[in-house]
Order: C-alpha cells, then structure tokens, then sequence
C-alpha cells in the first residue's frame, strides 16, 4: 500500500497534542530502576535457550561533539579533546567483552548501528579497532548482507572517512543535514556547506553504500517556507533514499543548550504547519513514498519494501526491517531490548566507569513486559507501521478478544473516526489519509501509561 | 488467617490424593477409598524445587519415590570425561526414582527446569502397603512398565536417522504427554532449552535451531520465543517417520 496523504491543518491543530514517539513500547519513562545487572543477565542467557534464538542488533553510542547544535536532544559530550574518546573507547571494549559473553556465538549480528553524538569524532585507527573488538566477539556477517549504519555528520567525515567505513562494514549511511539556509545554520550554530555534505554522499555512491539518509528538522529559528523549501530543493539534488524530516520541539527546560536559541526566531505555530504541509507535498511529488512519523524514502528503498510486505517495525532508530532481533545497546545511555524487556544502560561516564570495570553490564534501569504491555505493543507497531490493524491477527496472537478486550479504547477510536482519522469496522483500524500524520494520536489511545506520564509533560508535541 | 508467623511446612500439608488432577497417571489410580486413604498417609508433599535445584543426585540412597507434580524436571548422568548426558525430561504425573530400586542408589541427577513441585513416596513403606493392598502392587507394575516403554520409545527417537524424524518425534512425544494431562497438544511453552534438546537428541545446538526454523519455514509449527505452536499436526506425524512425501502433500493441501 503506498499511504496517501492528506494534509488537513483543521485535525491537526486539534489534535496537536503531547505524545510519545513510540520507538518503544512502553517508552523509556516507565523503565523502572529496580531492573537491574542480574535481571538482564538472566534474560539475555534465556534467549539462548530458545530453540531458535534470535538474531542480533548491535548499538554502539558514542556520545562526543566537536561544537554543539543548540537544538540537539541527543545524549551527547562536547568536546575539543580528541583525547577524551581514548579512554571511552576503553570501556566500551570492556563492556561488548561482558555482554558478548552473555550470547550465544551462533546468533549472526544482522544489525549493527554506530550512533551519536558524533560517532566519527574518533580517529580512524579507533574506528578500525573499534569493528575489531567487536568482530572478536561476536558474529558479524562477512557477506554484506547485514544491516550495518551509521550516523554521520558531513562536517566530521571526508572521502576516506566513507572509504574506511566502508571496509570496515558499514554499508548504509545516515547524514545529519538539519538546514542548509545560513541563516538557520547561524542560529543554531551548525555551519555546513553544501559542497562538503554531497563530498560525503558522492563518496558513498561511489562505495557503494546500499542507502543513503538524510536527517532534517523542521521548526529550527529563523526557517519559512521559502526557506526551507529552498534547503528541500538542494537536498532532492543529492538524491538520497531516505529523508527524515523532524520536528523540533523547544524544550530548553529539559535541552539546556536550546536556552541558545531566542525563542522569538522560532516560526509561528502555522508558518510550523505550512512548513510541514510543503514538507509534504513537495517529497510527494518528487517521487518519496511517506513511510510514517517522520520518515519518507524511495519506493524501491527496503524501508518501503518492508512496508509492502507487512514487514516493517519500529525501533529507537525510528524504522526498521528488522523485526525479529534481540537488540544490544552498549555505550552510556544506549538501550537493549532482548527478551521480551528493555533494559538501558547508565547516562553518565564516571558511573559507566565504575560499573564495567567491577565486571557488571552498566544497566541502570528497565522493564520486563507482562502481558498486556506485550499486546498494546504490537498493536501500536502495527498501527504506526502499517497505518492498518487486522483484529484476527491481533487476537491469535496473543489470544484475546480484540472488541471486549479494547472496549474503552475503540470508544474513543469511535471519536476520531468521526474526525475522519480512521475508519473501524468490526475486523480492522484503517488510518485515514488525513489520519496518517496523526498516527501517534491514535497509539497514544492504546498506551496505558499515557495518562499519568501526560500531567508531567515529558513529551514532544505531536506535529 | 490466626497467625502471620506461622511459617507455612508443606510437608505436614495432609496429600489429598482424590482431589489431585493426575490422580489417573499416578499410584492411586483404581484404589477403592480406604485403600486411598492408606496411601494418602504415607505420602508427604516435599518442598517445591525452583529452576535449577536438584531433587536427587547420582549415587544419593534411595528411599522414596517422587511424583512430579507440576513443572519439568531432567534427568542426566555425567560421563567419564565429565559431560553431562541427559537421559529424558519429566512432566507431572510421570514418577522419578523407578530405576533405582535395584541398587538402592540413584542412577542419575535430577534438577528442576522451572518450579516443580512433587509428592514424595517412602519405598519400604510402600512395599509394606502393596503387601495388603493388591490392587497398589499392580499399579506399581503398570508404573514400571510405562516406565520401560517410554524408555523403549526414547531409544527408538535416538535411533532415528535423520535430525528433522528426532526432532519431529520429540515433538510429537512431548505433545501427547502434555494431552494427556489436558493441556493443549498442539501449543505449548518448551520447558528445557534448545542446548538440552541437542543433547538428549545427540544433535549440535546449530542443527537442533537450523530444524526448527525448517519447520516453521514450512508451517509446520509457528516459535515465539520458547512458545511452540504446530499448526500442521498431520505433517509434523509424517516427518516422524521420515515421510517427507506426505508431509509436503498436507503442506499443499493447505495452500503453501
Ligand atoms: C543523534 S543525532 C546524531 C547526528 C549527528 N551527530 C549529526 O549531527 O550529524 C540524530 C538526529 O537527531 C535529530 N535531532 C537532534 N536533536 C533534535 C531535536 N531537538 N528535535 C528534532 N530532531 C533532533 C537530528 O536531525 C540529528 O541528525
Ligand atoms: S546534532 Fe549531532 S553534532 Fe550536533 S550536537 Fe547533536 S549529536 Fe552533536
């Protein structure tokens, strides 16, 4: 199914509300801290024990800047001192050598994924050992056809930056663009050129890297239309595979460095929705499929593909192919969803140090999934992978009734179809064109948690 | 409840035999009520044993009989060059001990896979019983004898040539043990892990996980995780006997 779209600002600035992203489910606010070391551990061996054990993704976070994006919401260290990355790196090694001990060498690494910060701050000798160590622990595929990224930024990597990348494994790239306008770049103290980002995608085609992404977000100081269909424009001339398109939300509260950023520049909430409403008209029309939340790609990229098929899944990189692995997140923050837990690891580099060195995986809190949160979260995957839910599917699964079980849900789901969001008849949901944008609307129905979380206001607005 | 403190001794909770649900799998079965009530006495409720806790180790004296209960239990031996072999799985209703009554020593070491819970059964207390009760001394040999024919069945599935008739048999064998105690036959939670599979089959862990994943490739059965559903009974009977032929024809039957 190629979702169409439409853009209906009325729905939108109703439904304008705060809501979880779902990368996860349910999200990280409710990991709990009594989860600790021993409970991983022991979920981690069980999943070796299952007849046929799943795959394995592997994250790797690695946290350091060289300057600071005033926006950035992503766990991060600034620094100058290259120096800093050395003993990092150190403790990283120590924890893939614990974790890796956990699992099992049979189970093959499909997935592997460096993220940031910046991961390409480190030297190219550190990127190459890095691969090395955790080459010499666990499984990876030889043969190219694993899923293996990384999130770039064009200012931190040249030709042979991608020409090392590539040797090393990686076959799918991931740019952090945000804007082009100068303008915008002044304002968010991120200056990039044009000519040195298309040096890195050039280099990936001429790699051969298998998909090439690129990272914008919209609602940064200083953008208009005008503006941001210009950097649109340029972007469509580097002709990648896939476009995330974000949406800033200001929370300097939370994001101290957004305090950088004079709220006075930021545009208008409907200038915000004109934005996105060109956003959209604009990849449509160049040929993008919408994939959902935020993310567009090329028809014949895999996320579209996978989409086709039924396929597609969500995880904290946004979508994925990859439905069925036991995900290991190691580094400071990184979250691990194996079994059926989540599990993340410590934020800060001093406790980080203190726990792998004592031996221990540095978890600090998590969740085991009872029952229900296992249902909610395959019916919210679903919905926002495939703006469609077949009941049938639901209740053999996890062996319910769909109508007695959600009665008080599809009461409300009854309102937004009035809205026009949805459709619901006895057997399936079906996400409206104009519902599609809304798709965390219409989940946030079924989280079960959301309704103590929202009086905190923890989470981003919706569009 | 009176008292909080007091700690709760299963052993002194009196066995109610009559009211247990695997009354028809174990020694009771066909007693007229006072003989029952003769067993019931000697039979003590032990303490339940969690994941990983022995109940008996190789060469411990033997002295009484245990019923399993609820959970699963393994049995293994440990070979001289110190590996462990495991001998077969245990389910509720399925008596531990039997092959001990020779030497009066156990033979192999029992360890629990998830909670288990037994009755424990005093042996010369038994044999004291059987001497009035006749009716107890057949049941013992009716034991016994599944006991041997089940061990038949075990040597039959380990000589099975290919690893996809091991597998499919063991299946099919856990299936029906499940049934008869009433539970689901064709969905069920794996209790021992795919290490312990391969090993009881003599198979490596690789080839015990590349089977499986052929078998749900070819919707014989669906895996979630240790969850084992068979969606194609027929098929998965045919591949026990390496009737690969009839088992693609159901598959086609079924539209795949
Ligand atoms: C973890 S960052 C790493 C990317 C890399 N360091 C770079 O800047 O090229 C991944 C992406 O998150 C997005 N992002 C960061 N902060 C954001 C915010 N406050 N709101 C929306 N998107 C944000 C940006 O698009 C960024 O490229
Ligand atoms: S956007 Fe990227 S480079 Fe900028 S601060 Fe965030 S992580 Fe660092």
């Amino acid at each position: 199914m190629i979702n169409s779209l439409i853009f209906n600002k009325d729905l939108i600035t109703r439904y304008d509300t705060l809501g979880p992203r779902y990368t996860s489910y349910p999200t990280a606010v409710q990991f709990d801290e009594s989860f600790c070391h021993d409970n991983y551990v022991e979920i981690a061996r069980s999943t070796n024990e299952e007849p046929v054990p799943k795959q394995l993704s592997l994250y790797f976070h690695l946290p350091f800047c060289d300057t600071v994006c005033y926006y950035c919401a992503c766990n991060k260290i600034i620094t100058k001192n290259r120096a800093h990355a050395a003993p990092y790196l150190q403790l990283l090694y120590e924890e893939i050598k614990l974790q890796s001990s956990l699992y099992d060498r049979d189970r093959i690494v499909e997935q592997l994924h460096w993220g940031g910060g910046t991961p390409t701050f480190i030297s190219h000798a550190q990127m190459s050992d890095l691969m090395r160590h955790t080459r010499d622990a666990f499984s990876l595929r030889n043969d190219d056809r694993g899923e293996y990224s990384i999130e770039l930024d064009p200012r931190e990597a040249d030709a042979d930056t991608i020409a090392l990348l590539r040797s090393l494994g990686f076959n799918r790239v991931s740019l952090g663009v945000q804007d082009f306008d100068p303008e915008v770049q002044k304002a968010v103290n991120r200056i990039q050129s044009i000519a040195e980002t298309r040096a890195v995608i050039e280099a990936a085609r001429k790699h051969a890297f298998k998909s090439v992404h690129i990272d914008l977000i919209y609602g940064l100081p200083k953008q208009t239309v005008e503006s941001f269909a210009r950097t649109l424009q340029k972007v469509i001339e580097l002709g990648p595979d896939r476009i995330s398109v974000f949406n800033y939300a200001h929370m300097p509260r939370r994001f101290k460095t957004q305090k950088q950023i004079n709220k006075a520049d930021l545009p208008a909430p409907t200038e915000k929705l004109n934005i996105l409403q060109h956003v959209i008209n604009y990849l449509t029309q160049e040929g993008y499929t919408y994939i959902g939340m935020d993310h567009f790609a090329r028809p014949d990229d895999e996320l579209a593909l996978a989409q086709k098929q039924g396929t597609l899944t969500r995880n904290f990189q946004g979508y994925s192919t990859h439905a069925n692995c036991d995900i290991i997140g190691m580094g400071i923050s990184a979250i691990s969803k194996v079994g059926d837990c989540y599990s993340q690891n410590v934020y800060e580099i001093g406790e980080y140090e203190k726990l792998v060195t004592a031996g221990r995986i540095p978890v600090f809190r998590g969740l085991k999934l009872d029952g229900d949160d296992l249902l909610r979260r395959d019916v919210i995957t679903q919905l926002i992978c495939h703006f469609n839910l077949e009941f049938e599917q639901i209740e053999t699964r996890h062996r319910i009734n769909f109508n007695d079980y959600f009665y008080n849900e599809i009461s409300i789901l009854k309102g937004m179809e009035r809205d026009g969001l949805l459709s619901i008849d006895a057997e399936r949901i079906r996400v409206s064109p104009a519902g599609c944008l809304l798709v965390r609307n219409i989940c946030a129905v079924f989280d079960k948690y959301l309704r103590q979380t929202q009086a905190e206001q923890t989470f981003s607005r919706t569009i | 409840m009176s008292s909080t403190h007091q700690i709760f001794d299963i052993s002194k909770f009196k066995v109610s035999c009559g009211n247990c649900s695997l009354v028809e799998l174990c020694l009771p079965w066909g007693l007229k009520v006072d003989d029952l009530n003769e067993l019931e006495k000697i039979i003590k409720r032990v303490r339940p044993l969690q994941r990983g806790d022995y109940l008996f180790h190789t060469g411990d004296k033997f002295q009484q009989l245990y019923a399993v209960r609820s959970g699963a239990i393994k049995a293994y031996r440990t070979t001289e060059e110190g590996n462990e072999q495991i001998l077969g799985f245990y389910l509720p209703g399925e008596l531990l001990g039997l092959d001990a009554i020779d030497t009066e020593k156990h033979v192999c070491t029992t360890v629990a896979l998830e909670t288990s819970s037994f009755c424990a059964v005093p042996f010369t207390r038994l044999e004291e019983l059987c001497q009035q009760i006749p009716g107890l001394q057949h049941q013992i040999y009716r034991l016994m004898s599944r006991e041997l024919s089940s061990e038949n069945q075990s040597l039959l599935l380990l000589g099975k040539k290919s690893a996809e008739e091991k597998i499919a048999t063991f299946l099919v064998n856990l299936s029906s043990r499940l049934h008869v105690l009433g539970y689901s036959s064709t969905e069920f939670r794996l209790p021992m892990s795919r290490q312990e599979i391969g090993n009881y089959l003599g198979l490596t862990v690789e080839t015990v996980s590349r089977i499986f994943s052929r078998l749900q490739k070819d919707k014989l059965i669906v895996i979630d995780r240790k969850l084992i559903k068979i969606v194609n009974e027929h098929g998965i009977r045919c591949m026990c006997t390496g009737n690969k032929e009839s088992s693609s024809k159901s598959r086609s039957a079924t539209g795949h």
